[in-house]
């Protein structure tokens, strides 16, 4: 098929095609004549940051990948100050780290429309906690819009730039892994002259002090005009295309279906077999629009909130309905579980409760008879990529701590390293907090470098963080360090690109999606820092790494050591595109002892484990050909082979 | 149509979220409407992925809910089994029958249960149907092993009843693979058919 950075451009309008939901938001800011896009990937929101960079240039749109979601923010919002259309887009996450700016500057407004754009991750596919952003949203009193599949998050992308230019108001676009990641049937509409002319728009920001400096005296006037603002919207959200009523009009049970909880509803329903209901389709979570609400609500006996998550939309509709003096029946989370993602079997079981019928298919047989398969399963984990180059580190200072250290890590691929067998992480909290970890445990396990405080026996401590994250919030940490004289090894694992969310470059890197940035060494940002001791490593090499991590253990103070090897999985993917070919390595039975080393202390998924000989063996299709285990294995078993590229 | 089910099983990097794409495409040419559930991210690093395909009249969300695949296409056998509680009683599996061993398994964490175990559970505990062979011999055979997927999905055009027409399957194929590798991916497109239908008696 034609590629998507083609597809999301092209000038057809009416033509149906196949686009993933963040593909497909990013087509409908096209269509929006987006001015300015600014963003830190993470999933499940980086594919609309990447189809942006690929389409970019040829749009006249300026785009850029930030160091993180504050600065990304920052950016598209003066943007929208100056009257262009703005965007910035994050995962659930990405809104605390932006969360100072937008709760301060949300009283100022915007100009030119200016949409939040955050993916949740429910379940927690890919991420650390599985905050609801609508809360976010609630709290800041900022409209909500939450679209149900592709082809919507494409038009409400549209309509939360005109709702954010009407009210000069920030509008958040909430997306959930099952919406972002899924693909579906999108139609495209028209696009702007400006954007086919690849045109770039330029602002003008008007200086306006009462407006943009948040002294306390301008700042206490920011409260009322948000809630002004807010209940204005919430009227105008009466009359949104994403909210409407349907089914039978005089039935006697309701049932309110927010944001992508509607497609799993009308499923349930259409599986239940099950028409005599009518629903109120909820596209903007926050604020429920009061006056369809009330419509929808008339002569209903009772009513089921089927909604992902936090009671966003439960707390809205219980407390209005109190203050009218409504007392039918609202239910919600009693039916609707609170936790993990929606499904069509939650939504399919909750609303048969509700109704007092059976269950399309008897889900609990169908799990008692799973039961019976799982202890037949061995788990699968998702794991650090053959020749990844963390795994060398880890590897490296497992060895050189002997295994001893408290190893604080950070978000990224090399979170992996927690798994058997190299078990080289004990703490990962959040972005850029494996430096702020160490040093608070250098300090607690008297690591520190205050002599009086000393216990006879130092606890070493190694974080590990990666490039893009060091720069994301590791900088400020790694000061701190520095400043307050702890005793830290911080290993930064630099494979040169943001590789978790899918190779995009940072300041490690230097290129943009434009061509050259400026690079920037972390090394020298240590060094102009003052770490006490600091050096690069190349991670293939395991000897010189590991004697280089003994060496920075030695030192007193906060040492940097830079293990910088590009990330395999995006080097194989460019050698392949290149048709390169690279070595493939295997086991030479006669010198392999079957003494499991390289499984059992370096675990590259390459490798396994022959029963019936009882030796290594490497799986000639997954091996790239970085010769790790050649350097780990004592007997000297692996051998490179003449490769073929995969 | 109402709806049609498919669920595609594997390891991280095998080519699932290809083979649902090429699906998707081909259903939406063929005049579906059209949903494909993936998962991004940390999973795809060598993890157990599965992928969703859904097309018809009456599809709303991207994910199959349990009981309701009406096929499994699966990359590898123990992933295969990792999600038989997706498929409905009836149902069909298309399944690769090379194993790719886990690490626990080879530290000696955990075992890897025998393909013939995994054929019977899904014949007699789950009533399904199983088109099992190694389709990565196929595909050394048709001229690369990653056309492997290509190898499956020319197995599934040919199960009972499967909406998709083979020649617009292979269509699709033919325009998304780079155009050096058109003449292998349809040789590996034919052995996967031929290789179905062997098994069924076709």
């Amino acid at each position: 098929m034609a590629k998507v950075s083609d597809i999301v451009l092209w000038d057809k309008p009416g033509e149906k095609v196949l686009l993933l939901g963040n593909q497909a938001i990013a087509r409908g800011a096209l269509e929006a004549n987006i001015a300015v896009y600014a963003a830190y990937p993470g999933t499940p929101s980086s594919e609309l940051t990447d189809t942006m960079a690929a389409v970019a240039e040829k749009a006249g749109v300026y785009m850029e990948y930030s160091t993180n979601e504050k600065v990304a923010f920052e950016t598209a919002l003066a943007a929208a100050w100056s009257g262009l259309r703005a965007m910035t887009a994050m995962k659930h996450v990405g809104l605390n780290v932006a969360a100072d700016t937008f709760m301060s500057a949300v009283g100022m407004g915007v100009e030119g429309g200016f949409v939040i754009m955050v993916a949740d991750d429910p379940s927690m596919w890919s991420s650390q906690n599985e905050q609801d952003t609508r809360v976010y949203a609630k709290f800041a009193n900022v409209p909500v819009l939450e679209p149900a599949d592709p082809h919507e998050a494409k038009e409400m992308t549209k309509y939360a730039f005109e709702l954010s230019e009407k009210f000069k108001h920030f509008v958040i676009l909430r997306t959930t892994t099952r919406t972002s990641h899924a693909r579906g049937d999108v139609v495209l509409g028209e696009l702007p002259e400006e954007i086919k002319q690849g045109k770039r728009k330029f602002g003008k920001f008007k200086k306006d002090p009462s407006r943009f400096v948040d002294v306390p005296a301008n700042a206490r006037n920011f409260h009322p005009i948000i809630l002004e603002k807010i209940e204005k919207i919430r009227e105008e959200l009466n009359n949104c295309p994403f909210n409407w009523i349907e089914g039978k009009e005089d039935a006697k049970v309701g049932i309110i279906a927010p944001g992508l909880s509607y497609a799993y509803v009308k499923e349930a329903l259409a599986w239940l077999g099950v028409d005599n209901v009518k629903i109120l389709k909820l596209g903007t979570p926050f604020p429920v629009p009061y006056g369809l609400l009330e419509k929808f609500l008339e002569g209903l006996e009772k009513v089921l909130i089927v909604e992902e998550l936090e009671p966003v939309v439960e707390e809205q509709v219980k407390t209005w309905a109190y203050d009218k003096g409504i007392t039918i029946p609202i239910h919600g989370k009693d039916l609707v579980p609170r936790i993990y993602e929606m499904t069509t079997r939650r939504a399919v079981t909750a609303i048969a409760k509700f109704l007092g019928v059976e269950t399309p298919i008897n889900f609990e047989e169908l799990d008692a008879k799973y039961e019976k398969v799982k202890p037949l399963l061995p788990p699968r984990p998702p794991s650090l990529c053959p020749a990844c180059p963390h795994r060398n580190s880890f590897y490296a200072i497992k060895k050189a701590t002997k295994g001893k250290a408290i190893y604080p890590s950070d978000i990224g691929c090399y979170t992996l390293g927690l798994l058997p067998p190299l078990q080289a992480v004990d703490t990962t909290v959040a972005m850029g907090a494996s430096i702020g970890i160490a040093h608070g445990l250098s300090i607690a396990q008297n690591g520190s470098l205050s002599e009086e405080q000393k216990s006879p026996e130092k606890q070493v401590i190694v974080a590990t963080i990666g490039d893009s994250t060091f720069y994301h919030t590791g900088l400020p940490a790694l000061a701190n360090a520095i400043y307050n004289r702890s005793n830290v090894l911080v290993v930064v694992l630099d494979n040169l690109v943001t590789a978790m969310t899918g190779d995009q470059p940072n300041p490690s890197t230097g290129e943009t999606p434009h061509g050259m940035g400026k690079r920037i060494p972390i090394e020298e940002v240590a060094k102009a820092m003052g770490a006490d001791f600091v050096a690069v490593v190349d991670p293939y090499d395991i000897k010189t790494t590991y004697e280089t991590m003994k060496k920075a253990l030695e030192v007193e103070g906060v040492s940097v050591v830079v293990a910088r090897q590009p990330c395999a999985l995006y080097r194989i993917g460019q050698m392949r595109r290149k048709g390169e070919k690279w070595p493939i390595y295997q086991v030479n039975e006669e010198k392999c002892t079957g003494c499991r080393a390289c499984i059992n202390t370096y675990g590259c998924p390459a490798i396994y484990w022959d029963e019936e000989k009882k030796k290594a063996r490497v799986e000639p299709t997954m091996c790239w050909g970085c010769g790790g285990c050649a350097q780990v294995c004592p007997f000297g078993a692996f051998e490179p082979i003449e490769g073929g590229s995969q | 149509m109402k709806e049609y089910n498919i669920v595609i099983t594997g390891v991280g990097g095998q080519g699932v979220l290809t083979a649902a794409n090429i699906l998707g495409w081909a259903a939406l040419r063929a005049g579906y409407k059209v949903r494909l559930g993936e998962v991004h991210g940390m999973s795809q690093r060598f993890g157990s992925v599965i992928s969703y395909v859904r097309f018809g009249e009456d599809v709303y969300g991207s994910m199959v809910p349990e009981g309701k695949a009406d096929v499994m296409l699966s990359f590898e056998p123990v992933e295969a089994l990792r999600y038989i509680n997706y498929l409905k009683e009836g149902g069909m599996v298309v399944v690769n029958t090379k194993p790719i061993v886990p690490v626990q398994v080879s530290m000696g964490m955990a075992k890897y249960p025998s393909l013939d175990e995994i054929r019977r559970i899904f014949e007699e505990d789950f009533k399904a149907k199983w088109i099992g062979f190694n389709a990565e011999e196929l595909a050394e055979k048709a001229g690369h092993v990653v056309t492997t997927n290509t190898v499956l999905i020319g197995a599934l055009t040919q199960v009972p009843e499967f909406p998709l027409d083979a020649e617009h399957v292979r269509e699709v194929i033919k325009i998304s693979v780079p155009p050096k590798a058109v003449d292998v991916n349809m040789k590996a497109f034919d052995l996967g058919i031929q290789a179905a239908k062997d098994i069924l008696g076709l």
